[in-house]
Formats: structure tokens, C-alpha cells, sequence
């Protein structure tokens, strides 16, 4: 495979940016790090592996979608073939949008493979993760947002240096205005890192009966999540653990499904798993077709049982 | 105030199933509003219903089979909006939101707006950047996960609901807003809009009156589905005492 001549990175979450400049490495020659921010973030990108940090200082009330235009500036001027990596967050997206039409670069989101010939080639899922779309690129610039887990993390190696750059700050035509910025209230729990992930359907009655699934989670070791309907639907768990489509994509070691059918929409976000178990009612689910060990059976009899014989 | 709702039309995903080469049986398949779409054409309505004297076109862009399909067109019209504006060409088979933004841009301009909602993804490509490409092609604000909009006269003022934080900002009209699906319930039509819904304008627009010429950045080679890993579907039917044992012994085995 060869190589990109300049990939540019940039990450709104400071703890993707390892991963990002992972892939900036592994897919180029030259990785230029952006960074809206401080000298020390910019020694951290360094630390990472970027050649080249680009630091912009932050503005008062300009949303960070709004660098789009400064940093599609620096991209334009180095007059190569090129690549921008961003994590799939809802800001990365923005910024890749943005300055896709900026650059007139193509723009993939959550793309899961890279491959670079004489044109780059990416893989992303589609129809709900049923598939797997191919999209082959032919802009000589490509706004990439990465799929978490795609790269080994980079280490931090504080001997690496960069060459330091002032980012200029270009304004948008038109740019609106933030006036109010709050941390979300909750947990901040991260699913992808979990070694163990509990996951609870529809197959619980009402919201008191998680303390079962709780309790085997417990026994065992496990972070719980839950399938769509049980975040959005009946509301009884954060969004920040559903399973599936636009949500969590596990790579845990275990998966244990309670009360969950399995739709290929849920079955998605725990494919990635290396074991994973069931226990379910209806013995026609789909979920038994994806399952290493499975129970048929009343979760409300299996899961007590079971919790007292792990513990 | 004029705003456009976009809807795409797709597949209904419970249809499709895989053939033996991997590729998707898509002809057998149904059609129906991307599901994200009804959040937005609900959210237009609301906000349409708010703004006296305000209008809501709902636009799709396509092939000729889906958006011409009149039981999904209905479907959309029953939901509140005005009218329905269609781009529908047999050109624009397999395209990538690149190209549908910029098709959208063109019949956006010939419509005339002060806000257009988007979905936050499709249910086919989902590749949640039409509404932003769409915004940044215009040359006006382009907001993604917006879960609460409030009109104050030219400025929209938004909740974004991003991953760790809620973001509010105001953005000067016109805008292009993505919105979350957790921004409205939408409802389920009427038999009233229902009926209704057939007596209501669909205006076809030509793709080169929409000022589109071809020429992708991108394009699809291929959709197939992936490998399944091989599982050991070792499944115990029956949740007697013996039997919960037998399957705590096949779970220890993996948790050691």
C-alpha cells in the first residue's frame, strides 16, 4: 500500500487524538497536527507523533466547527494530494462536512478501512451495519472521520518534536454565536473499553427488574448496556450505552445479551465481541443464530440462578 | 418564515435480506420515510405552526421508482407539510451525499428559504453529512445535533446535544439544522391529514433546473455484507434448575 503524501489531524476529544495520529502515521508520510488550544496541547501532539502542530488560540464564543475554514486554508496551501483524520464525534463530522465543501474533497464518515492506491479506497457501514459500503475516492483531498478501535493508540513520547506553527483564524461568512456551554450531567462511561458488557432489552417488564440484570452484572464483573428501545423508547438507561447503530460499537471479550431479540441493527454493536451469550424466551429469536452459549428461558428465573452461581 | 424539510426516501430495512454473494436484495424491499426525516418534518411543523404565516415544502431527491412512489408521498404530506417538492431522476441511482447536497442546493435555491431541517443520518447510507454539505454548499450556517430550536426574529437560537456537553448558540437565518431523534416524538398522521394529505401541491423539479452537473468525489463500488464469525450456538433449551447450572458451567469456563 503506498503512502499519503500529508495527512492533517485533528481531534475535538483530547483522549482520541492518540488513536488518530496512529493512523496519520500508519497511512502517511507527514502527519501536521491542528490544535485550537495551548502550547502544552501542542507539545502533547507532538509527544504523539505529529512533524508539524498548527495552534490556534481559542475564541470566545465561536463554536469549534468553526476552524473549519482556518484549517481547510493550511490543507489548500500544501498544494499535495492530502487527507484529514477527525474522530467520528458530532463536532468531527461538522468539520469534515465543512471542509469537504471547502476543499471539494470527498467525505466519509466513521470509516472502518483506508486503503490507499492511486485513489483511496474506504469501507464504512451501511443499512444499518446489515453491510458494508466500498467508496472509492478520486479528489485529490479526502475528509476522513475515523471508526473508534481502527487504530492501536500512539504512545506519548515526550523526546519527539515538532515543528510549531501560529494558526491563522479565518472566519466563516456568516458565524454563529455560542452563549452557553454546560458539561452533561452522568456518567461518562465508555462501553468500547469494557472487557465485560451486560446488555438489556425488551424483555424486561419495567425499570425496577434491571436490578436482576445489575446484580448478575455485578457478580460477573460487567458494565451494563442496554439495545435501542431500552435508551430511547422506554428511556431507562443513558444513550451512551446502547449497543447498535449510532451507538456503542463493542469490542468487548464477553457479551452477554438479556431479554435482547437481535436484531441485525442492535447485533451490529456486539458482533465485535469475541464470546458472546444470550438468554431470551423465545427460542426463534435471532439473537440464538449469533451466540456461543445461549438459555432459552424466563430471564426473571435465570438471571437470580445465575447470579448466586458465579458470585 | 419559509422553511424545507428533507426527507429521503428508502428502503424499508426489515425487507432486505442477503443474497448468497454477499450483495443486498434491495427489489423486494418496501419504501418508506428515513426515519430520522420524521423528526425533522415534525420539528418543522412545530416550528411552521409557531411562526405565523410560515410554510413548511417537504424536498426528497432520488430515482424515479422511490420518489415517485405516491403512498410514500402521501405518507410525507399527511405529516404536516405543505407541499412536497421532488427531484426524481433515474440518474441519481446509488449516489453519495456529496452529489445529493448539491442537488439539494440547487432545488433549495429555486425554492427559496429561511430554514432548512434535515435528519441527523439517513437509514440507508446514514452518512450523516448531507444537512452539513447542504449548509456549507449555500453558503449559510450549518448545525448538526440540534435537539431544541427557538425562533427570536433572524436568529434561531440551538441546543446542541453533543457527546459530553450541551452546546447553545445563535445562529443568524438562514441556517441548515440537523436534528437529533430525541428532539420530538413525531405523531402519527391523522385520518384527517391523512385525507387531506392527497389534495396538497408536488412540485417535480427537473435535475437541470436544480443547476446539477455530475462530477463525484466519490463513488460506491460495493455493498456487501460482511463475514459472520463463526459462533458455537451451543444453546440450552429450558430454564430448570439442572439446566441454569449447566449453563452457569459454560459461562465460568469463558469468565476464567
Amino acid at each position: 500500500m503506498s503512502k499519503m503524501p500529508i495527512i492533517f489531524v485533528f481531534s475535538d476529544k483530547k483522549d482520541r487524538l492518540p488513536e488518530i495520529i496512529a493512523g496519520a502515521r500508519a497511512l502517511g508520510e507527514d502527519v501536521c497536527a491542528f490544535v485550537v488550544g495551548t502550547d502544552e496541547d501542542a507539545q502533547y501532539a507532538a509527544s504523539l507523533g505529529a512533524g508539524v502542530v498548527y495552534t490556534f488560540a481559542p475564541q470566545e464564543g465561536v463554536m469549534l466547527e468553526d476552524y473549519a475554514p482556518s484549517f481547510a486554508a493550511v490543507v489548500a496551501a500544501c498544494g499535495k494530494k492530502a487527507m484529514v483524520l477527525v474522530p467520528p464525534s458530532k463536532r468531527g463530522r461538522a468539520l469534515a462536512a465543512r471542509m469537504g465543501v471547502q476543499l471539494g474533497a470527498a467525505v466519509a464518515n466513521e470509516v472502518t478501512r483506508i486503503e490507499i492506491a492511486d485513489a483511496v479506497t474506504v469501507s464504512r457501514m451501511v443499512f444499518g451495519g446489515l453491510a458494508s459500503g466500498s467508496e472509492r475516492i478520486t479528489s485529490p483531498v479526502c475528509v476522513l472521520s475515523l471508526a473508534s478501535g481502527s487504530y492501536e493508540p500512539a504512545t506519548p513520547d515526550a523526546s519527539l518534536k515538532a515543528e510549531l506553527k501560529q494558526g491563522v483564524f479565518v472566519p466563516p461568512a456568516v458565524m454563529p454565536k455560542v452563549v452557553g456551554l454546560t458539561s452533561k450531567q452522568g456518567s461518562s462511561v465508555d462501553l468500547c473499553k469494557a472487557k465485560r458488557v451486560l446488555c438489556v432489552g425488551r424483555g424486561f417488564a419495567k425499570k425496577e427488574d434491571l436490578a436482576l440484570a445489575e446484580n448478575l452484572a455485578s457478580a460477573i464483573g460487567a458494565e451494563l448496556g442496554c439495545s435501542r428501545p431500552v435508551a430511547e423508547g422506554e428511556g431507562w438507561m443513558e444513550r451512551e450505552r446502547y449497543i447498535g447503530v449510532s451507538g456503542v460499537m463493542l469490542k468487548a471479550d464477553v457479551y452477554f445479551a438479556v431479554g435482547v431479540s437481535g436484531q441485525i441493527q442492535h447485533m451490529v454493536g456486539a458482533n465485535g465481541s469475541k464470546v458472546i451469550i444470550a438468554v431470551s424466551k423465545d427460542k426463534n429469536a435471532p439473537i440464538f443464530n449469533f451466540v456461543d452459549y445461549g438459555i432459552v428461558g424466563d430471564l426473571y428465573k435465570v438471571l437470580p440462578g445465575l447470579t448466586s452461581l458465579l458470585k | 418564515m419559509k422553511i424545507i424539510s428533507c426527507c429521503k426516501i428508502v428502503p424499508e430495512e426489515q425487507d432486505i435480506s442477503v443474497n448468497s454473494d454477499k450483495t443486498l436484495k434491495l427489489d423486494k424491499a418496501g419504501l418508506k420515510i428515513s426515519l430520522y426525516d420524521l423528526n425533522a418534518l415534525e420539528a418543522s411543523v412545530e416550528l411552521a405552526a409557531a411562526q405565523e404565516g410560515s410554510t413548511v415544502t417537504a424536498l426528497t431527491v432520488g430515482n424515479k421508482a422511490s420518489t415517485g412512489n405516491t403512498k410514500v408521498r402521501k405518507d410525507i404530506l399527511s405529516r404536516g407539510a405543505d407541499c412536497l417538492a421532488v427531484v426524481g431522476d433515474d440518474a441519481l441511482v446509488g449516489i453519495l451525499p456529496g452529489e445529493t447536497a448539491k442537488i439539494m442546493a440547487g432545488a433549495a435555491k429555486k425554492l427559496g428559504f429561511d430554514l432548512i431541517l434535515c435528519g441527523e443520518g439517513s437509514a440507508d447510507l446514514y452518512a450523516q453529512q448531507t444537512g452539513l454539505l447542504l449548509g456549507e454548499l449555500l453558503g449559510v450556517p450549518s448545525i448538526n445535533s440540534v435537539g431544541k430550536i427557538t425562533i427570536n426574529g433572524s436568529t434561531a437560537r440551538v441546543e446542541r446535544d453533543l457527546e459530553d456537553e450541551v452546546e447553545i448558540v445563535d445562529v443568524p437565518l438562514p441556517a441548515v439544522l440537523s436534528v437529533t431523534t430525541d428532539i420530538n416524538v413525531p405523531k402519527i398522521p391523522s385520518m384527517k391529514a391523512i385525507l387531506a394529505a392527497s389534495k396538497k401541491p408536488v412540485e417535480e423539479i427537473a435535475l437541470a433546473d436544480a443547476g446539477y452537473s455530475s462530477d463525484p468525489a466519490s463513488t460506491m463500488l460495493s455493498i456487501l455484507a460482511p463475514d459472520q464469525t463463526d459462533r458455537k450456538r451451543e444453546i440450552i433449551e429450558g430454564d430448570s434448575e439442572e439446566q441454569i447450572a449447566a449453563f452457569a458451567a459454560n459461562i465460568r469456563k469463558i469468565l476464567n
